[in-house]
Order: structure tokens, then sequence, then C-alpha cells
């Protein structure tokens, strides 16, 4: 090993404290969660909390149905999303201004609001597609119901389906249009290009953000408890919730949630595999031009398609949900003398915390942002560069958050951070911290998804001009990897804006978060109150995504000219 | 001629037994002050009420905040044994819905003695709750049946739980969850001890929507889904309704459910001295009066019952002991499973 003998650089001291910060937010609440799962209340090893776990056919059951639900769940997503990421990367596609309005609207709303809008709107009794179908029809049973697995899964997918198209997005646009020239002067047109040559280029993208899409429906607690429940569905996270009744079982949660950390393992050995199996570099050092394929009316049937999904996952349930926000009382339906502002007016200049939440909200989710963006960036640059030998095992730490609930994640953060000698309890320190762990997977997974188009020559010339490691990393990798690192920045600030689980066990009197506040209000039956601090929510993330946009299409623009 | 002095006032007030009193009030007021805030978890209001409650504590008492923690009942449980757990002191109020709660840290030694002098004046039924004085009943939440007046005629509606098992409300029937809500749970233990498991088993029959609070059903109701909410509370549909929504309540005629939910000191409070004024606060009038506005019963005979709600007098009531909702709870919670697979 010669290379570990060699004089320290100072990146050196980086690659060390990264690992001990890997350690502590990931490593160390799950060795907390195994070691809990492991002994009795009084600690004596046993495995009597499995027994106690899986020893009931409902328990299991409700396992697979989150397996179930998470892979239906990506299936659709990635239907929805793939050709969505294409016609706006590859085509010439009209209106991609508001198709990508479209999928930011959908990424953004909370999939607290966007369940209580399909509801409204597919509720087999009111809902409001039911009550036209059987206008039109005369039909006496509904088109549509949303207390069903598969209303569940759709309604998931409408909420998830975002995070493959930007994952998938981000590599299209790196795929260089010289290769899909190669296949055309080879004699191949322009589908069986876009089959054999751009998708597959595109492939880790659409397993990364599949598998992603997975992880996160299996550890979502909002919808399943929203929808799942009057379903008669029970789910992996709605059990957990039972055992987390009084008496609190938090040994037999952490022993039914480690088969669930398995199920991470393989998917991410999965998707190694899939990366290793074909070299996927797309961007090189020697440049290389993209420009759209030319498009007839197919264009218009893609356009057609994006419109739709944006329909039915972002303009639907918002119109639902706006009129509720302005609605005096929701039960007298539309009609001049119910609108009111009296909700808006009630948050922002009555409700005491309305306001602290929002400023809680914005911060929390921008410093965990950071803190995951940077991490990410490091860990993903040590796996791709091989810097050391352990590389894949942090890999898989920067995985592992996703597949644990957040509910659990919010209970293992508790267990190892509350006590002294961190004392963290209360603190928005630890909420930033779980925020940062819970979604490191999103922000590695931007990050290690860039780094794997991007080939190491270019930092090898640097580095042969004397450049050290770190002034490598920040001059050529980072810069070259601005759009995906500012892309990951914004997907994870936005998650975190509407992170309920974690945040709802950890809050304390000062620290309050716009997600805690809004599962507050929604438990009190008076969503008119909920769709306006939802809206709230909406419009700050709006403004912010925009600002990001802007400067992240600015950099787009240079790049072409 | 003998000077009056504030003293001499004092001493003869005191022979009265006055003074004491108000000195005695007066040394609590500044050591509350001097510690400028209390933290109260809180599962038995919402949010919005909780908040009302700590302006009105910080007018009456300025500079003594009050930072309200509001979750469900079981999450403020949850909080509050890990703190303890760790050792960590945050909570000075602690407010459920579950009497468990109580008699567990009771046992346990967990909670601070403390009988506040303004509790003489609450309602018989809300009085001295515990010969030990480690807890007080602030809360007694109501529980019975609303309806959407726009889709059932007050003629057709319910009129007790006994008619929710008619065949003719199948498909319209919402309520909440016990593994979600203490009030479902204690519904579901007083229900079971009335009419036996087999009410729940018949009300299967009908398909009831399974939500999780107790005032899920509201938001059904308003939209229309669903035209019957079972085991609402009080508060949530007048208020609704207040605010023009088509619900109608029902005192069911077979009892409506009280349940009675202690609030308590815990022993190791870091601000002791707020939290002993804020339940002196609590037990007075002027608490009632914001419950009131909530749509809340107050707990004090001189302030009337919410704008179209009856007088505990007018209202017959159903419940059960605390030591029948400790022990049947849990077993209500794996029956509800098992008979409607949730």
């Amino acid at each position: 090993m010669p290379r570990s003998f060699r004089l320290p650089e100072p990146a050196m001291l980086v690659w060390v404290s990264l690992i001990a910060a890997l350690l502590l937010l990931i490593a160390f609440p799950l060795c907390k969660l195994l070691l809990v799962s492991l002994y009795t209340r009084t600690g004596v090893f046993t495995f009597g909390n499995y027994i106690a776990a899986y020893g009931r056919a409902r328990y299991v059951e409700s396992l697979v149905n989150s397996l179930l639900l998470a892979t239906e769940t990506s299936l659709i997503s990635v239907v929805f999303a793939t050709p969505m990421a294409w016609a706006i990367s590859r085509t010439n596609m009209p209106a991609k201004g508001l198709v990508w309005a479209l999928v930011f609207g959908a990424f953004i709303l909370p999939p607290y609001l966007g369940a209580i809008g399909w509801i409204l709107l597919a509720g087999p009794n009111a809902g409001f597609v039911n009550v036209v179908w059987r206008w039109f029809t005369g039909a006496t049973d509904p088109l549509v119901n949303v207390y069903t697995f598969q209303g569940l899964a759709f309604v998931m997918a409408f909420q998830s389906f975002p995070l493959i198209f930007i994952f998938v997005k981000s590599a299209l646009d790196l795929v260089s249009s010289e290769l899909e020239d190669a296949a055309n002067i080879l004699g191949a047109g322009t589908w069986k290009t876009m089959w054999k040559v751009t998708l597959p280029m595109a492939f880790p993208s659409i397993v990364g953000g599949a598998i992603i899409v997975f992880l996160e429906t299996v550890a979502l607690f909002g919808t399943p408890a929203l929808i799942g429940i009057p379903a008669r569905i029970n789910t992996a996270t709605t059990q957990l919730w039972q055992f987390f009744e009084s008496p609190v079982r938090v040994e037999v949660a952490a022993a039914y949630s480690i088969p669930l950390l398995l199920i991470t393992l393989a998917m991410v050995g999965a998707q190694r595999w899939f990366l290793h199996r074909k070299g996927f570099i797309a961007q090189t050092g020697k440049g290389g031009e993209r420009r759209p394929i030319e498009f007839g009316a197919g264009r218009f049937v893609l356009l057609a398609w994006c419109l739709a999904i944006g329909l039915v996952s972002v303009v639907m349930p918002a119109l639902v949900l706006l009129e509720a926000s302005f609605a005096r009382a929701w039960g007298r339906g539309p009609s001049l003398s119910n609108l009111t502002i009296a909700n808006y007016r009630f948050l922002i200049f009555e409700h005491e915390t309305a306001l602290s939440s929002i400023w809680n909200t914005l911060w929390y989710s921008g410093a965990s942002a950071t803190l995951a963006a940077v991490l990410a960036l490091l860990v993903a640059y040590i796996i791709s560069r091989r810097l050391v030998r352990f590389a894949p095992v942090l890999g898989f730490l920067a995985m592992a958050p996703f597949v644990i609930p957040g509910i659990v994640m919010a209970i293992g953060f508790y267990a190892a951070f509350a006590r002294p000698p961190f004392a963290l309890y209360g603190t928005a320190a630890i909420i930033i911290l779980a925020f940062t762990a819970r979604f490191l997977p999103i922000a590695f997974a931007s990050s290690s998804a860039a780094m794997s188009t991007l080939h190491p020559e270019m930092e090898e010339a640097a580095r042969i001009l004397g450049c050290g490691r770190l002034r490598t990393i920040a001059r050529i990798t980072a810069p070259l990897l601005k759009k995906s690192l500012m892309g990951g920045w914004l997907v994870v600030f936005i998650v975190a804006t509407r992170e309920l689980s974690a945040a709802i066990f950890l809050v304390g009197p000062n620290t309050r978060t716009m997600a805690v506040l809004l599962y507050d209000l929604s438990e009190a039956g008076n969503f008119e109150v909920v769709a306006a601090l939802g809206f709230i929510l909406l419009a700050i993330t709006m403004v912010l995504v925009a600002i990001g946009m802007m400067a992240i299409g600015r950099d787009f623009m240079l790049r072409r000219t | 001629m003998i000077r009056l002095t504030k003293r001499h006032f004092l001493t003869a007030a005191g022979a009265y037994g006055i003074a004491p009193a108000l000195a005695q009030d007066q040394a609590l007021r500044d050591a509350a002050l001097k510690e400028g805030e209390l933290t109260w978890y809180s599962g038995q209001v919402q949010a919005e009420t909780g908040e009302a409650v700590g302006k009105a504590f910080t007018q009456r008492y300025p500079g003594i905040k009050v930072n309200v923690v509001r979750s469900t009942s079981q999450v403020a449980y949850q909080r509050l044994s890990q703190d303890m757990q760790a050792g960590v002191a945050q909570c000075d109020i602690f407010s459920s819905t579950d009497y468990g709660h109580y008699n567990v840290l009771k046992r346990d030694g967990s909670l601070m003695p403390y009988r506040p002098k303004s509790a003489d004046g609450l309602i018989a039924m809300a009085r001295d709750p515990d010969p030990d004085n480690m807890f007080q009943i602030l809360y007694i939440g109501l529980y019975l049946i609303a309806y959407n007046n726009q889709k059932v005629a007050p003629a057709d509606a319910p009129k007790s739980w006994t008619d929710l098992l008619d065949p003719k409300w199948k498909g319209q029937i919402a309520t909440g969850h016990p593994g979600y809500s203490g009030a479902v749970g204690v519904m579901g233990v007083t229900l079971s001890r009335m009419y036996g498991w087999k009410y729940f088993e018949s009300l299967e029959k009908n398909k009831p929507q399974i939500g999780r609070s107790a005032d899920d059903p509201v938001t059904l109701l308003n939209a229309g889904e669903r035209t019957v909410g079972m085991g609402v509370s009080l508060a949530a549909p007048l208020l609704s309704a207040s605010r023009g929504n088509p619900l109608t309540i029902v005192y069911p005629a077979d009892g409506t459910l009280a349940v009675y939910s202690p609030t308590a000191i815990p022993k190791n409070a870091p601000h002791p001295n707020a939290a002993k004024l804020f339940m002196e606060f609590a037990c007075g009038p002027e608490y009632a009066e914001v419950m009131r506005k909530f749509f809340i019963m107050p707990l004090r005979p001189e302030v009337p019952p919410p704008e179209g709600a009856l007088p505990f007098d007018k209202i017959k009531l159903i419940g059960s002991t605390p030591a029948q909702i400790e022990d049947g709870v849990p077993e209500v919670k794996e029956q509800w499973r098992d008979t409607f697979g949730v």
C-alpha cells in the first residue's frame, strides 16, 4: 500500500473528519437501533423482539404491502417521468418552460397536501372527478376511488415521479449529440437511437431514481396514514407507529425495521452492479455538442403526455386546495360569499407559531441541504476516485438513511443525541442533523451519478500541474458539477421543507417546523387553514426555486454560447 | 392616632386569613416571574386553542412566556417519558387525554403534588380528582355524533350510538382510530362495556371509514364524502359549523362520552413556580373563557357553555373509570384491528 505511506496531504484530514461525520450521523444512530433491537428493556440479550415484530401475520402483511406499494409506485413514476425528461432534455417539444413548472409544482407540493387534494378529487362519494363522471354518464359507481391500493400507489407516484425526472434529465443533459449522430449515420432512426443509445446512457439515473422513489415510498408516513388507513391497508410505517403506542416498544420497532435495512443493502448492491456492468462515462474534457432532436407532430404527443401528468399531479390537487384555502367553509362549496382571506390572515397575523415555524423551516432546510451537499460531494468523490479502501462502506452509509422510516430515524437520533454528552434535545441542531442524515442519500445519489459521468482526466491534468487534492476538487470537480450540486441542494432543501416524520419527534418548544404545524392542523378537522398554510409553504418554496433556477439557467446559457 | 401602614393593614387582614394568601400569591408570582417561562406539553387542546391560552396567561402575568408543545396525547407522553429517561427536564405542564398516563407517572413518583387554590371554584365533577393532588382535571372532552345537514335531514339523523348500526348508514359513517386517538380508545372501551364487542362487529357491516384522530370525520363530513361522524369531539364540529360548514351535532340518547383529562406538573419541572402559577390560572375563570371561545366545555360554573352546546346537567354522560381505561384500551386496539383490519 505505497499510497497510504506517503506524507499525508491536508486532504487526509478532511477524509478522516468526513468519515467521522458519517459514522456519527449515520452509523451511530443505526448501531443504537440495532443494539436496542437485540436487548430487552432490562438489558438481557434476546431475539424476542424479532419474534414480537414478525410473529403475527398482520405485521408481516404490512411489510409486504409496503414493498409492493413501493415497487408499483417506482414503476409508475418511471413511466411518468422518463418520457418527460427525454422530451425536455433532448427534443424540440414546445412549452418546455410550462412543463418544467409543472414538474417543480408536483415536486414542491407537500405529499400531505397532495393526498388531501386527491381525497377531495377522487373520494368515491363526493370526489369532484366522480361527481362530474356521474353527472355526464349517469353512472352510480365511482370512476376512480382513491381509497384503494392502486389509488394509493398513483397518489404516491404523483408525488415522487419528479425525483426520477430530475435524475434522468440531468443525465440526458450530459449525453452529447455526437453519440446519437454516430447512431444516425450508421442508419438508426430517431426512435431506435433513443432506445439503443440515449436511454441506455441514462440508465444509471433511471435505476438510481427508481431506487430513491422506492426507498422514499417505503418510508413515507403521511400519505399511507391519510389514504391507507381508510382504505384498510396497513403499511410498514403505520405498523411501526403501532409499536410506538403506549406502552412504547422501541425495541420491537427497531427489530421490525432491521429487515428493511437489509433490503436497502440489496438495492444499493443492485445499483452498483448496474453501474459497473457497463461504462457510462459521457462527459470528458473534450467538449461535445448538444442539440435537440427535431420532431414534427410527435412533439405535440410528447407535450400532451407531459401536460396530462402535470394536470393530475399538480394542477387538479392544487386547484382544489386553493379553493379550500380561500373558503370560509369548505362544505358550502364555491361561491362568492364563501370567499375569504381569513385563513391566511389568521396564520400570518394571529397565529403565534405560524411565522416562527416558517422561519424555522427555511433555515433548517437550508442548513441541512448545504451540509448534505458538501458531505455527499466528498463521499461521491472518494468512492468514484477510489481514494480509500473502504469507500463502498461510505457509499452504503450515505445511502442507508433513506430506508429508515423517518419515525425510526428520529428515535435513533433521539437515543443517540438527546442525552448528554450531546444534549441536543429541543435544539435546532438535532433537527438539522437529522434532516442532513435523512436526505444525504438524495444529495449523494445526485453527486455520485454526476461523478460517474465525469472522467478523471481533467482532475489528473490539474494534479499533474501541481494542484493539491482539495484545490482540485474546489477548482475543477465542483465547478464541473455545479449544476448537479445545485440541483441536489435544491432537491434536499425542498424535501426538507416538507419533512414530517423525522421532525415530529424531534421538535422542541421553539423548533417547530411548518410540516409539524400542518400535521397538527390536519388532525383538527380544519383543512381550510391547512390548505392556506400549505400554500404559504408552496409560495415560499416557489420563490426560492425560481431564484435557484435563474442561477442554474444562467449557467446553462453560458455553456451553450 | 394610629398611622395605618401597609404592614398594619396586612396584619389586620391577616387576622381574617387574607394576608397569608395574598402574600403567598405574591411570592408565587415573583418566583414565577423570575423563571420567566414555562413549557406545556399538551395533547388535550388543538394548537390554536393552546396558543390562545398561552396568550391569555402572558397577558395576565406579563413577563412569563408559555411555550405550547402540541401533539397527540400518546406522542406527548412518549416525549415526556423520553425526557425523563434522558434525564432532561423540559416539561413544566403535562396534559393528556389518557388517564392511564397519570396512573403510571404517579406510581413512579414522577409528579409534583400541588393543589391550586382556584380549584375550589371548579364544578364538582372536575374538583379534586386525586386524593394526593398529583393532578387536576382541566379538560372534560365530550365525544358524540355529528352529521352533514345538507345530506341528512334532522328527522332522519341518528339519535343514539345504536342507531348507527342501522343498515341505512352503510358507507355513510366516519370515525377515528384507537391507535391514534385516546378518545376513540375510551369510546371503544365504553361502548363495548355497554353493548359488548359485537357492537363494533355490527358496525363493521356498515363499512365505516376509519381515520386517525377523533376529529378526522369532520373533514369528511364537510366535503360530503361521508355524512355521519361517530365519536367526534364537541369542539371540532361546532367550530367548523360556526364558520359556515353544514354540520349539526347530536347528543346520543344512550349517552355522550365524557373523557376526563388530567393535567399535572412533573416532579423535575424546570420552572416549578411558573407551572404552579399556570395551574392556578388554568383552574380559574379566564382559562374557562378561552376554552368556551374554542367550543370546549368550561369547567367553571360562572362561565356558560359554548354557543350551540348544552350545559353538563342537561347531558346524559357515559364513560369509563381510569382503571377500566388503563386495562381496556390495549385490548380494544387489538380487537379493533381484528374487526376492521387496520
